[in-house]
This record gives C-alpha cells, sequence and structure tokens, in this order.
C-alpha cells in the first residue's frame, strides 16, 4: 500500500514537471474549464426564472448539486480522464505486455499513471464553487454532514470511474478501437441531473444499471434532506456490486487478451 | 531453471472476406481460422546459460517468448520457470524476470531515463544501494552516462535501445527474455548492444533467450542454438555444430544484361567465384551478403543436422 502510495507521488511529479513545457495549453485549459462551470450555473439560473423548485430543490440548493457534480467531473478529469483515454487504444493495439510483466498492479498502473497536471486548476475552481454554494446556502449543517457529503462525492467519482471502465472493457473482445465511449458521454449527462426526475425503467438504468444518479444526486440528497438509510444503504451497495462487476470484466478481459496476444 | 513440456498455442481469429460485402458477411456468419504457433515443444535451460532462438518470422520466436514471460495463455503444456507458472503472473516471479521487446518501448517516452528508472526501483522494491550500484555499472557498461537525464524521446534509436536494457535489469533479473534487441539498430550500436550482452552475462550469469535476425548475435552470444520452424524446434544444440553452415557460406547476387539470380557460395571460394562471374557475365550489379535466417535454416536442414 505504502509503495502505491509512493508510485503515485511520482505520477504527481512527472505530471506536473511535464505540464509545465506546455504552458499555452495549460492557460487554455483554465479558460475552458471555467466556461463549462458558467454554463452549468446559468443554465439552472435560467431554470430558476420561471420556477422556484426544480426536483424539490430550491435555487441555494441546486447550486450545491451543480457544484458537486462539477467538483465530480474536475476529479474525474484530473485523475482518470487522460489514461481512460488511452486505455482503450492501448488494449486496441495490443499494448498491454510490459503492464503485464511488472510487480505492480496493471489496473492501478493504467487507470493513474497519467495525472492531468492541466485540469487541475479545474479541480481547484471546482472546489471553490462548492465553498461559495455553501457559504449561501439557507438552512444550516454541521461539519459531520459535510464530511459525508465530500466523502460520497469522492465514492462518487470512483463509480464515475468504473462506469467509464464498464464502457470501455468491451474493446478487449469488440476491437473497436473506442468501445463504447461515446455511449458514455452521452448517458454522463444524467450525473449533472437530479435524481428524482428519473422516473419508470430511465431510473433503473441510472440508479442502478450505470449509476450516473448516484454519483452526484444521492450525496446532495443526503446532504440537503435528511440522512436516510434506504438512499445511504442504496449507494453502498450499488458502489460495491460495480467494483465486483467491474473488476470481474477485467480479470476476463486479461484472460481473453493473454489468449490472443501474439 | 526454465523447463517446458510439450507447450502448444493455437490461436484462433475471424477471418474477413475483403470489402463492403465481406464485412456485412462476417456480421452474420464469422468464419474462424486457427493458426498453430507452437507445436507441443519441450525445453530446458539451466541457470546461467544463454540461448539463441532463431526462425524466421512468424515461426513462433515471440510467441514462446510471451509464454515464457507470462503475457500469452498457452492452449495446453506445462511450463515452469525459477518454479512458477508465468501465466499466473505471481509477483515473486515477475521481480526477477524481464522482457525487452526490440520492437516496443518500456521506458516513459516523455521522461528523462532517470526518472523512468526512479519509478522502476519502486516497482520493483531495489534497495537504494543496489539501485545505485546498478545504474553505475549499466550506464557505465552501455556508456550512456551523459543521455540519462535528457528526455527519452529526444534520444536516437540506438540510444533508447540502451535505455531500455538498463531499465529491464536494473532489478537484477535472473531470467531474461531479449526479443529482437538489436532489430532497426546500425552496425555499431548493434556491436555496442552485443558487447554489453557479453559482459552483462558474464558478470551476472542470469538465463537468458535471445531471439534475433541477426546471426551475428547469435554467434557471438549464444553458445547453444534453439531453431524454430512453423512451431516446432528443428534443432537444439550447440552452436559450434552449425557453425560451419552459419559462417560459411555468403549470398551473392548478380544483375546482368539479360537475368538476375542468386548464388550460394563458400567463403573461401568468394574470390574465385566472382572472378569467374565476372569472366562469364556482363555484370550489372554484383552484391555479396550474408544469407537470411531462413536461408540459414534451409542449409542446416539441408546437411542434415538434428535434433539431438
Amino acid at each position: 500500500m505504502k509503495r502505491y502510495v509512493r508510485l503515485y507521488l511520482y505520477f504527481l511529479q512527472f505530471s506536473f514537471s511535464k505540464a509545465m513545457e506546455f504552458r499555452l495549453d495549460f492557460s487554455f485549459r483554465i479558460i475552458m474549464d471555467i466556461v463549462y462551470s458558467l454554463v452549468n450555473i446559468l443554465f439552472f439560473k435560467i431554470l430558476f426564472q420561471h420556477t422556484t423548485l426544480i426536483a424539490g430543490w430550491r435555487e441555494d440548493q441546486m447550486l450545491i448539486f451543480v457544484a458537486s457534480y462539477i467538483l465530480v467531473d474536475a476529479i474525474s478529469m484530473t485523475v482518470f480522464s487522460t489514461n481512460m483515454w488511452w486505455l482503450a487504444f492501448q488494449i486496441n493495439k495490443g499494448d498491454l505486455d510490459y503492464h503485464l510483466i511488472r510487480p505492480v498492479s496493471p489496473l492501478f498502473f493504467l487507470s493513474l499513471r497519467e495525472f492531468s497536471a492541466n485540469s487541475f486548476m479545474n479541480l481547484l475552481i471546482s472546489i471553490g464553487l462548492l465553498t461559495y454554494a455553501l457559504g449561501h446556502y439557507a438552512d444550516p449543517f454541521s461539519w459531520s454532514d459535510l464530511f459525508l457529503l465530500l466523502a460520497l462525492l469522492i465514492n462518487g467519482a470512483l463509480m464515475y470511474y468504473c462506469c467509464q471502465m464498464l464502457l470501455i472493457l468491451p474493446v478487449f473482445w469488440t476491437q473497436s478501437a473506442r468501445g463504447f465511449m461515446d455511449l458514455f458521454y452521452s448517458m454522463g449527462i444524467a450525473m449533472e441531473r437530479p435524481d428524482r426526475i428519473f422516473k419508470g425503467w430511465l431510473r433503473v438504468l441510472f440508479t442502478i444499471v450505470l449509476p450516473f444518479a448516484l454519483i452526484a444526486s444521492f450525496p446532495v440528497r443526503l446532504f440537503l434532506e435528511k440522512f436516510n438509510w434506504p438512499t445511504f444503504l442504496h449507494l453502498v451497495a450499488v458502489t460495491i456490486l460495480l467494483w465486483i462487476l467491474m473488476l470481474g470484466i477485467w480479470r476476463r478481459g486479461l484472460r481473453a487478451y493473454s489468449s490472443a496476444s501474439s | 531453471m526454465i523447463k517446458v513440456s510439450s507447450l502448444s498455442k493455437t490461436f484462433t481469429s475471424s477471418i474477413k472476406e475483403p470489402g463492403i460485402k465481406g464485412s456485412l458477411i462476417s456480421l452474420f456468419h464469422r468464419q474462424k481460422q486457427s493458426k498453430e504457433a507452437l507445436k507441443s515443444v519441450d525445453l530446458e535451460i539451466q541457470q546461467g546459460e544463454i540461448i539463441g532462438l532463431i526462425g524466421a518470422n512468424g515461426a513462433g520466436k515471440t510467441t514462446l517468448v510471451k509464454i515464457l514471460a507470462g503475457i500469452v495463455h498457452p492452449t495446453s503444456g506445462d511450463v515452469k520457470v525459477l518454479g512458477f507458472t508465468p501465466w499466473k503472473r505471481p509477483n515473486e516471479y515477475r521481480k526477477q524476470m524481464s522482457l525487452i521487446m526490440g520492437q516496443k518501448n518500456q521506458v516513459w517516452w516523455d521522461l528523462p531515463a532517470l526518472d523512468s528508472f526512479l519509478l522502476l526501483k519502486e516497482i520493483y522494491q531495489i534497495p537504494v544501494a543496489q539501485y545505485k550500484r546498478n545504474v553505475e555499472f549499466l550506464a557505465e557498461t552501455l556508456m550512456i552516462k551523459d543521455q540519462l537525464k535528457t528526455q527519452v524521446r529526444k534520444l536516437s534509436l540506438g540510444e533508447r535501445m540502451k535505455i531500455e536494457l538498463m531499465a529491464a535489469l536494473l532489478h537484477n533479473p535472473k531470467v531474461i527474455f531479449l526479443d529482437e534487441p538489436t532489430i532497426g539498430l546500425d552496425l555499431s550500436a548493434q556491436k555496442a548492444v552485443r558487447h554489453f550482452l557479453r559482459e552483462y552475462q558474464k558478470e551476472f550469469r542470469p538465463m537468458t533467450i535471445l531471439t534475433s535476425h541477426y546471426m551475428e548475435d547469435i554467434k557471438e552470444l549464444c553458445p547453444r542454438v534453439v531453431i524454430i520452424k512453423e512451431g516446432q524446434f528443428v534443432y537444439d544444440g550447440a552452436l559450434s555444430k552449425i557453425q560451419g553452415v552459419l559462417g560459411d557460406e555468403k549470398v551473392v547476387s548478380v544483375t546482368t544484361q539479360s537475368e538476375t539470380f542468386r548464388i550460394h557460395v563458400p567463403r573461401q571460394d568468394l574470390a574465385n567465384k566472382t572472378h569467374q562471374i565476372f569472366q562469364e557475365h556482363d555484370v550489372i550489379d554484383l552484391n555479396i551478403q550474408d544469407p537470411s535466417i531462413e536461408e540459414v535454416i534451409e542449409s542446416i536442414m539441408r546437411t542434415g543436422v538434428h535434433t539431438t
């Protein structure tokens, strides 16, 4: 475990020194990220000019939700996205060989090796946004509420990663270069909506099968409304299932890779 | 010790007729095609031994090496390397093994070599003293000291191969698989790599399997040779026994006004023979080369050297 922490510190160090080399890209990314945040906030601001409640939430509550999913998105962009982008190609091209011979988990390496230092500012901006949203929140809350929110949002980022993996891993069998990544991005929008708007089979899809609604919406709901066990346990159960499923498919994928690799 | 018993590997792949029609057909009806890359091969290698594995493209060299390195699952048969089953990939095995593929790089392009090495030090948990000693020794022997702080992508092909070798040997592996380590390198870089491998083998005595397209690599480094042809070993024995065939022949390609031909000529007859060719033909171009791996294997088979 300590070894993995040290390895990750090296990843960070390398990524930052690499990012310094490309300064233009660095500043461009910051502007892009700010625009992304503003568009999201504006979207709900406009909606609130026509109504006072959306999915049971007031505007100050909705701002916390928006800040939360922007934070999850920022974590995922910074920590995982570059790796995910490469992973599909590496599997497709048969480039996992060197990862399989090292005495270290290939999943760890392939998922975390490229920390996207360019998006790091994005992470800071989103933390700032969440702080602002909490500052303007009308109801009282305790430190433990806040702690739970943050912990569940981090868990949400990991769920997001799992969902992404689930749509990349078919590359082991399909031989298409990107798996179902486009599907992932078009469905990922479900993360950016309060879960209450999903009814019927859509609700089943987004809270159990591909649990995008659990990534930010459930944690925020537990924070804004009273903590309740059913919601919390639903979240925990789906998280566990998601990991088991993802790791299982990953293992089978490696097996398929080993049989086909020449 | 490496012990391979009746090891086979069959690949299945689906084939598709060319064009859009073929794609449509393959959507509904996949035709499977299987290829036997290895057909029940046996092999035993002792600690400290270095063997040369030669064969044409697609003969099964890389497949064998990848099975031994644990990347590929075999179809049947058994393999034990240092007592481990490679494709189960236990960490104790992976820590003592190293694989170098001339056509794939394992160090990170955007980083200076030393940064990659630090990462490897962590991955293999190499003690600081051993790490320092190895970096020193390897950089010295490979004469690459001054390039360690340059980003790898800015290095020449030969320098990059040297970095790859360093990276693969930092943890003092007991088993080394070298798959075409000199491919694409210019003559002086090939020479440097060969020189290094000989020194390294002398110093650390690992078990090494070397595959190469260049007979020079094999002749200089491997007292024992295994020849693989269409997934089967057709020769496993001392280099000295086939040395005659290996070193003795040259291939002369001749282009004249009217025709082009190639003949195999024993080295000692080379002067006479070329003289004769110039006298008998109206030569435009004449080229003297070493025989290709395929031709060498053919002549070994012809002269009737059999598995010992």
